[in-house]
């Protein structure tokens, strides 16, 4: 399969932070969504950066539509609609002005199509963004992102802050776009649960470094937490756990294939995972 | 580019708007009265004063995420400044227009306002000269140092732009003898020179700006 996106060994190190983005590889392909997860400062907001070029790289290669993106290459970034959390726009301008700035900027500004989606997320046009509530601006910011008929959407926490009702709706936004099997989106949060719910792969990361990505099917169907006594944990099989957590009277311990762990150990009680429990046992687990 | 230089537009507009009604009440008052100091004074800060405007107004795109959401558009950093550049020198036009209304007005009304009226030209060209020098002098620094420090920036870059039109003005006063033609020479030699730092300083904001990270 063809990859819309692809990051291979990318190094970043801020000295003065001693954060450094290690050796971070994954890729996105046509017609997918990524969840990107990680906690605050794991590094997920660096390696957007990273892809947009607003951060310099140390090491690495990134691929966009197959090729290495400069700042000269106008037309890749023509294809890109991006969401950040929080205010993209100045809060001075309305969203008729930032309708006329995009106009003279993306070759395919699409300004029916702007006004649709002000029209849809019900965002007034002579207000002044700076009155708009933070999903108002949310939703403004993706208005923006897919009014010049994008092809990869990369949102960085674009759901953060927002009630789960707005989310919801944000979230079926983004369906919507992808109903073009040419269109894909990076999606980096930390709520979880609106990852589940749309995304086709997660990649994991933590302190920088990639802990793995997943697919969410394999996720949902395979994946799984056992829930041992100190003694059963002993007998475990190394090559089965890939992390484990230890709790007060039981320790959890995170498979690849509950199926399998579960004809293997018959005595553990074995659970379906969330990709929130995924991520503490990945983040504050202890792995073999 | 376009969609750049409305964006400038749009960050200068409120601002300017406020400026604007402020120097056309000054300037009715200055036509009013006939004073050759208030006349100079008003045409310098109606030129520095518009070109400061447009200048200060890149601050306002880092108190939100728009600073760093610019790189994300299919426009090139170099671009990016070119813009400001530009927008610069148009605020700088308008600045003019004021204040050639302002003389022009007070010719007809009152006769020539100058002891002698090629010193118009040495006044526009000083006007013009301090502005580019301190646009010259802010946006590399801008970037260089971040916006958080973008108020001492603009302070230290009009003080030099100042200072420099000033000592030029010094060195020609010195070494040529007073007339007609030294006058003429003195505002080319501090229009040339301006706008070679204003050029000049260009190409190393962008060198700058293409280091910069958000």
């Amino acid at each position: 399969m063809d990859n819309i996106l692809e990051l291979q060994q990318i190094s970043k190190t801020f000295p003065k932070s001693h954060f450094t983005l290690d050796k971070l590889s994954f890729s996105l392909p046509y017609g997918a969504i990524l969840g990107f997860v990680g906690e605050n400062g794991a590094g997920k907001t660096t390696t957007i950066g990273c892809i947009l070029n607003t951060v310099k790289k140390d090491s690495g290669t990134i691929k966009l539509f197959g090729k290495e993106m400069l700042d000269s290459d106008t037309d890749i970034r023509n294809k890109i609609g991006v969401v950040y959390d929080g205010e993209n726009f100045p809060g001075f301008w309305t969203a008729k002005q930032l309708s006329q700035v995009m106009e003279g900027i993306y070759a395919q500004w699409d300004k029916a199509l702007f006004q649709k989606y002000l029209e849809d997320f019900r965002l007034p046009i002579t207000q002044k963004i700076k009155d708009y509530s933070r999903g108002m601006t949310m939703k403004l910011a993706t208005a923006v992102a897919l009014s010049h008929h994008p092809q990869l959407l990369i949102l960085d926490e674009a759901t953060s802050g927002l009630d789960p009702i707005m989310r919801d709706e944000m979230l079926d936004v983004f369906l919507e776009f992808m109903q073009e099997e040419s269109h894909s989106i990076l999606l980096s949060s930390h709520i979880t649960s609106d990852l589940e719910k749309v995304t086709d792969y997660i990649t994991f990361i933590h302190n920088g470094k990639l802990i793995m990505t997943v697919s969410k099917n394999d996720l949902v169907y395979n994946y799984a937490v056992m829930r041992c006594k100190e003694s059963q944990f002993i007998a475990l099989d190394p090559c089965d756990i890939i992390a484990y957590r230890k709790r007060d009277f039981q320790i959890d311990v995170l498979v690849s294939n509950g199926k399998e762990a579960q004809r293997k150990y018959k005595n553990i009680v074995i659970d379906h995972v969330s990709v929130d429990e995924i991520m503490l046992l990945l983040v504050k687990g202890e792995h073999v | 580019m376009k969609g750049l230089l409305k964006n400038n537009f749009f960050a200068v507009c409120s601002n300017a708007k406020v400026f604007s009604l402020f120097m056309l009440i000054l300037g009715f008052f200055v036509v009013a009265v006939i004073s050759q100091p208030l006349l100079i004074g008003y045409v310098l800060l109606s030129m520095i004063g518009f070109s400061i405007n447009a200048i200060t107004s890149i601050k306002k795109e880092y108190i939100s995420k728009w600073g760093k959401y610019k790189l994300t558009l299919p426009i090139k950093r170099a671009d990016i400044i070119k813009s400001h550049f530009i927008s610069q020198l148009m605020w700088l036009l308008v600045g003019a227009i004021f204040a050639g209304l302002s003389i022009g007005l007070s010719w007809v009304l009152h006769g020539c306002p100058f002891d002698n009226g090629i010193d118009t030209i040495s006044i526009f060209a000083l006007g013009i000269s301090i502005s580019l020098f301190t646009g010259a002098f802010f946006f590399p620094l801008f970037y260089l140092g971040g916006e958080e420090r973008s108020d001492v920036f603009l302070i230290i870059s009009l003080l030099c732009g100042s200072g420099i039109a000033l000592i030029i003005i010094s060195l020609l006063n010195f070494y040529l003898a007073p007339g007609v033609s030294t006058i003429l020479l003195g505002a080319a030699i501090l229009l040339i020179c301006s706008l070679l730092v204003f050029a000049l300083s260009f190409p190393l904001t962008v060198d700058i700006y293409n280091k910069k990270e958000y």
